[in-house]
C-alpha cells in the first residue's frame, strides 16, 4: 500500500509543476486569447538562467527569483516586439510562437551547451521524511506546497484585487474596459510578463525534478496544453484541477501500465471533451 | 494601415536575421572539391550524427574529440588534409538513410564516421556493404553488429553492450555479494547491457534474483526501488543513460537507498556526462568504467589538458570515442597508403592503436575494439565526482558469436 502512496504524492508534486506552468499558458490565452507555444521553452530558460546564477554561488531563492524576474523580462521584450501584432490572428500566433520557440530552444542550447544538467535542491530542502520503510523527498512535498500558495495568491488576486478585476472584465469583454479609459495595452503586456515569469518559476522549482536536458520544452509544452484544454481555456482553477488529475494519472500510469501511460493521458483529455467540451471549468469561447 | 506596414518590416527584418544567421551556421561544415579516390590530397569524411535531444551532447563529445585529433594533426589523416561534413540522423533510420546518400552520393566522402543510435547503425550497414565505403561505429553498441549484422566495412571505436554490461560483474560478485537485482529502461540496448550482465555474473557465482524493466523517461523509480529494496539484495545493477540516468541515480539518494545498498553500474555511471550533474548523489556507486580523465596514462594526461585548453571541460568517453576513431583512420590510411576502402578493411582488421583509454586493438572476428575496462567507486572530492580505480580489467573482448541464440 505505501507503494501506491508514495507514487501519489508524487504524482501530485508533478502535478503541482505542471499547474504552474499550465497556469500561465492559460491566464495568456483566456485573457489576450494568444495562444503562446514558445512558452515551453520560457519554462527551459527559467531552469537554465537559476543554473547559471547558481553556478555563480547564488543561493537557490536568490536565483529563483532574479530567474522568474528575467524570464518576465523577455516576456515583456516579446510582447511588445512581436506578439502584439498578431491579437486577434490566430494562424500567425501559432506560427510565431512555435518558430520562437525552436530560436529560442537553439538560442539555450548556443549559450549553455547540450550537455544535461540539474539544478541542485536548495539546502534547506534537501532530505527526505519517512513514511514507514519508504523514505520520501521533502523537496517533492515543498512542490506540493508551492503550487497550493500559487493557488491562493491567484485567488486573492483575481477575486480581491483591482487588477483582477479588470483583468475579469477585459476577458468578458475588451472594448469596453478599453472605453472606459484602462490602457489595454498596458494590462496586456503585464499580463504576458506574468505568465512568462510563472513558466520560469516553474521552470526552475521543476529543475530538481526532472532536470535539464534539450527537448524539455517540447515535453512540457505537450503536457501544459493538455492540461490547460482539459481545464477548461482560460481557467486556472479548471488547470489546478485538470494538473493535478494528469500529474497522478500519469505517474501511476507508468508504474502500472508502462505502456498505456501517455495513452491513458489523451483517453482522459478525450473523456473530459466528450462530457465538457469547454473542459472542465472552461465557459463557451466566445 | 501603419500597423500592417509596421508589421511587414519586422517581418522582413526577421527573415533577414534568420538567413544571416543560418549562413554563418553553414561555416561549420565545410563543402569542397575533395576528388573521391585513393590518391587525392584531400579526404572528405562524413558523420552522421543525431544532434537533436537528448543524444546531443554525445554527439558534440565525438566531434570535439575528432576535431582536437585532427587540430593536433595539422588537419590531416594519413598525410591527406580532411575536410568534414556533419549531417544530423535525428536518431530516426529513415532520416540516417536520406543523410547517408546525401553524403555518399552527392557529396561523395570517402570514409563515414557515426552514428550515435544502435537502430539507425543497423540501417546503415547495408548500405555500406554496397557501396562498399568504409564506416567507423564512434558510438553504436548495438551487440548485433559484431554477430549477426558484422560487415567487413564497419568497424567499432566505441564498446558493445555486451562489454559494458559484462566488465564488472566478476568483481561485483567476489567482492560485493552474489544476490543481485538488475535494472534497465526497456528498450534493446537495457536488455542487451542485462543479459550480459547475467551471464558474467552467474558465471562468478552470482545469482540474478530479480530483473525490473521501466520504460524509457519514467519520471519516478520510487515503486522500481522500493520492490527491489523489499527483496534485500546485496547489489543492485543498473544501467540507464540520459536524463533517465541523472533521474534514477539522484532518487536513489532521495528514497534512501544510498549507503544502505549497494549500487554497481555499467559505465555510464562513472562517466561525466552523468556523474557531473549528479554530483555528491553519485558517490559509491561502483561502475565498470573504460574511461575516465583521471586515468594514469601519458596519452591521457596530453589529451585531458589539450581538451580542457580547447573546450574548457574535461573529457568523456565520447569525446575519447570521437578521438580514438580520428587515430584510428590515420594509423589506417598511413598504412594502407590511400583511402580505398578495399586496401583499408585490410589494415582496419586487427588493428592495433593507443588510446587515452589505454590499448586499444580492434578484433578481427567481430569488428569490435577489444579494450580495458576499469572498476570504479566514484568518491565526491572538491566538489566533483573522481571515479577512483580500484581493479582493471584488461583486455575485454566479446563472444565471436552470439551466446544466446
Amino acid at each position: 500500500m505505501s507503494i501506491f502512496f508514495v507514487q501519489l504524492l508524487t504524482g501530485i508534486a508533478y502535478g503541482m509543476l505542471y499547474f504552474m506552468i499550465a497556469a500561465g499558458l492559460t491566464i495568456i490565452l483566456g485573457v489576450m486569447n494568444v495562444v503562446n507555444l514558445a512558452h515551453g521553452t520560457l519554462f527551459m530558460l527559467g531552469a537554465y538562467i537559476a543554473f547559471s546564477f547558481i553556478s555563480n554561488e547564488l543561493n537557490f531563492w536568490l536565483a529563483l527569483l532574479l530567474s522568474v524576474f528575467c524570464t518576465a523580462i523577455c516576456g515583456v521584450i516579446l510582447e511588445k516586439l512581436l506578439i502584439k501584432y498578431v491579437y486577434g490572428k490566430e494562424l500567425e500566433q501559432v506560427l510565431l510562437t512555435f518558430g520562437l520557440s525552436f530560436i529560442l530552444a537553439d538560442t539555450v542550447e548556443w549559450l549553455w551547451g547540450t550537455e544535461m544538467k540539474t539544478l541542485p535542491v536548495p539546502g534547506l530542502l534537501d532530505g527526505s521524511i519517512s513514511f514507514g520503510d519508504t523514505a520520501f523527498p521533502i523537496y517533492r512535498l515543498f512542490v506540493v506546497l508551492f503550487g497550493c500558495l500559487l493557488a491562493l495568491l491567484l485567488w486573492y488576486l483575481e477575486a480581491r484585487t483591482r487588477i483582477g478585476a479588470i483583468i475579469r472584465a477585459g476577458v468578458d469583454d475588451r472594448e469596453m474596459v478599453g472605453a472606459l479609459g484602462i490602457p489595454v495595452g498596458f494590462v496586456f503586456t503585464g499580463v504576458f510578463a506574468f505568465g512568462a515569469g510563472l513558466a520560469g518559476l516553474s521552470g526552475v522549482l521543476g529543475g530538481p525534478l526532472i532536470g535539464m536536458y534539450t527537448g524539455m520544452d517540447s515535453e512540457i509544452l505537450v503536457t501544459s496544453l493538455i492540461v490547460v484544454v482539459i481545464g477548461g481555456l482560460g481557467s486556472w482553477k479548471g488547470s489546478l484541477i485538470g494538473a493535478v488529475l494528469i500529474g497522478i494519472i500519469e505517474t501511476l500510469g507508468k508504474v502500472w501500465f508502462p505502456s498505456l501511460s501517455m495513452l491513458i493521458v489523451f483517453l482522459l483529455m478525450m473523456v473530459v471533451l466528450i462530457i465538457r467540451p469547454n473542459g472542465l471549468l472552461g465557459r463557451e469561447v466566445a | 494601415m501603419k500597423k500592417l506596414r509596421r508589421f511587414k518590416a519586422s517581418g522582413l527584418i526577421i527573415i533577414a536575421l534568420l538567413l544571416f544567421i543560418t549562413g554563418c551556421s553553414q561555416t561549420r561544415s565545410s563543402s569542397g572539391n575533395g576528388k573521391k579516390g585513393g590518391e587525392s590530397d584531400t579526404i572528405k569524411i562524413g558523420f552522421i550524427l543525431s544532434q537533436t535531444g537528448t543524444f546531443a551532447p554525445l554527439s558534440d563529445g565525438i566531434l570535439n574529440g575528432f576535431k582536437l585529433y585532427l587540430e593536433e594533426h595539422d588537419g590531416k589523416l594519413g598525410g591527406k588534409k580532411v575536410q568534414i561534413k556533419v549531417e544530423d540522423d535525428e536518431a530516426n533510420p529513415q532520416v540516417a538513410l536520406r543523410k547517408y546518400r546525401q553524403l555518399v552520393h552527392s557529396e561523395k566522402v570517402d570514409i563515414l564516421v557515426g552514428p550515435i543510435s544502435s537502430s539507425v547503425v543497423y540501417a546503415l550497414r547495408d548500405e555500406v556493404e554496397k557501396d562498399k565505403i568504409v564506416l567507423i561505429d564512434a558510438n553504436a553498441a548495438g551487440d548485433d553488429l559484431a554477430w549477426s549484422k558484422k560487415s567487413d566495412y564497419v568497424y567499432r571505436t566505441s564498446f558493445s553492450n555486451w562489454q559494458n554490461g559484462s566488465s564488472a560483474a566478476k568483481y561485483l560478485a567476489n567482492n560485493i555479494g552474489k544476490k543481485a537485482v538488475v535494472m534497465a529502461p526497456d528498450y534493446p540496448a537495457g536488455k542487451e547491457v542485462i543479459r550480459a550482465f547475467k551471464e558474467a555474473f552467474k558465471a562468478a557465482g552470482g545469482e540474478v534474483v530479480n530483473e525490473l524493466y521501466p520504460k524509457l523517461d519514467t519520471n519516478d523509480f520510487a515503486p522500481y526501488l522500493q520492490e527491489t529494496a523489499a527483496l534485500e539484495p546485496d547489489l543492485i545493477y543498473a544501467f540507464f543513460t540520459g536524463s533517465d540516468g541523472i533521474r534514477f541515480v539522484t532518487q536513489y539518494k532521495e528514497f534512501g537507498l544510498q549507503g544502505k545498498i549497494p549500487l554497481g553500474g555499467a559505465l555510464e555511471f562513472g562517466d561525466e556526462l552523468i556523474t557531473q550533474p549528479t554530483g555528491e548523489a553519485a558517490e559509491g556507486i561502483i561502475a565498470g568504467i573504460n574511461y575516465s580523465p583521471n586515468l594514469d596514462n601519458e596519452i591521457n594526461k596530453k589529451f585531458v589538458k589539450a581538451y580542457q585548453q580547447k573546450y574548457n571541460k574535461l573529457p568523456n568517453i565520447f569525446s575519447v570515442e570521437g578521438y580514438d576513431s580520428a587515430t584510428i583512420l590515420d594509423k589506417a590510411i598511413t598504412e594502407a597508403g590511400s583511402t580505398e576502402s578495399a586496401k583499408l578493411i585490410k589494415i582496419l582488421k586487427g588493428i592495433s592503436f593507443d588510446s587515452p583509454r589505454g590499448p586499444i586493438t580492434i578484433d578481427p572476428e567481430t569488428n569490435n575494439p577489444i579494450q580495458n575496462f576499469y572498476i570504479a567507486v566514484n568518491r565526491y572530492q572538491n566538489n566533483a565526482i573522481v571515479p577512483e580505480v580500484i581493479e582493471t580489467v584488461e583486455k575485454v573482448t566479446m563472444p565471436k558469436t552470439s551466446p544466446f541464440e
